[in-house]
């Protein structure tokens, strides 16, 4: 069952200055979605933007706390 | 380190498919909700595409597409030779047109069947 803050930190940790919301999608804990707000997105291609945020979390994929993260990106409003 | 032989089978299929869909089952029956969701696009936009099960070789998979595309989870869409996406990606492409360009199809009036957010969440078993 993942941490949401904790995975909440790791996508700030690796995208200093996102705006970041994590949410457990089925109540099981594994399934989560993210919406990242970050400047680091700025002319990326969103399969970069979603490389990023996957990869702030790659470790709870591959300890497999994580089954599936949905992933929505936009630049800072 | 990706499996060669398995990686080479995927870059022909990736290039003898101009829409090609790695996916949990099949397009018949989807074994995930995401790969049902690009499924039911697919569909929307009446395309002919190919599709991979990736069940049955998961693992070294994942290694191959990790290599060739920097992508780890499926659904992958590729088109043109191209990842386009997952599932997040494709459908916000569907909603906002650019899919049906990639396609070269006409935009659909009809949203693909029964939208990811109309659905029940699944069911838990733990």
């Amino acid at each position: 069952m993942a941490d949401l803050a904790e995975i909440r930190r790791m996508i700030e940790t690796a995208l200093p200055g996102a705006a970041v919301e994590v949410v457990d999608e089925t109540g099981g804990g594994d399934h989560l979605r993210a919406v990242v707000a970050a400047p680091q997105f700025e002319g990326l291609s969103r399969l970069d933007q979603h490389r990023l945020v996957k990869a702030a979390v790659k470790e709870r994929f591959d300890d497999g706390t994580i089954h599936a993260l949905s992933v929505k990106t936009a630049l800072p409003g | 380190m990706a499996d060669a032989e398995l990686k080479q089978k995927v870059e022909e299929l990736i290039a003898a498919n101009p829409v090609l869909l790695f996916m949990k089952g099949t397009p018949e029956m989807p074994r995930c909700g995401f790969s049902m969701r690009v499924v039911q696009v697919l569909d929307a936009m009446d395309v002919e595409y190919g599709a991979v099960d990736v069940l049955p070789a998961l693992q070294p998979l994942r290694e191959v597409t990790t290599e060739l595309s920097d992508w780890q989870t499926f659904p992958q869409l590729y088109v043109n030779g191209e990842l386009l996406g997952g599932a997040d990606i494709v459908e916000e492409m569907f909603d906002s047109g650019e899919l049906a360009e990639a396609l070269g199809v006409e935009q659909p009036e009809a949203a693909p069947a029964q939208a990811a957010s109309a659905q029940a969440p699944p069911l838990q078993i733990e």
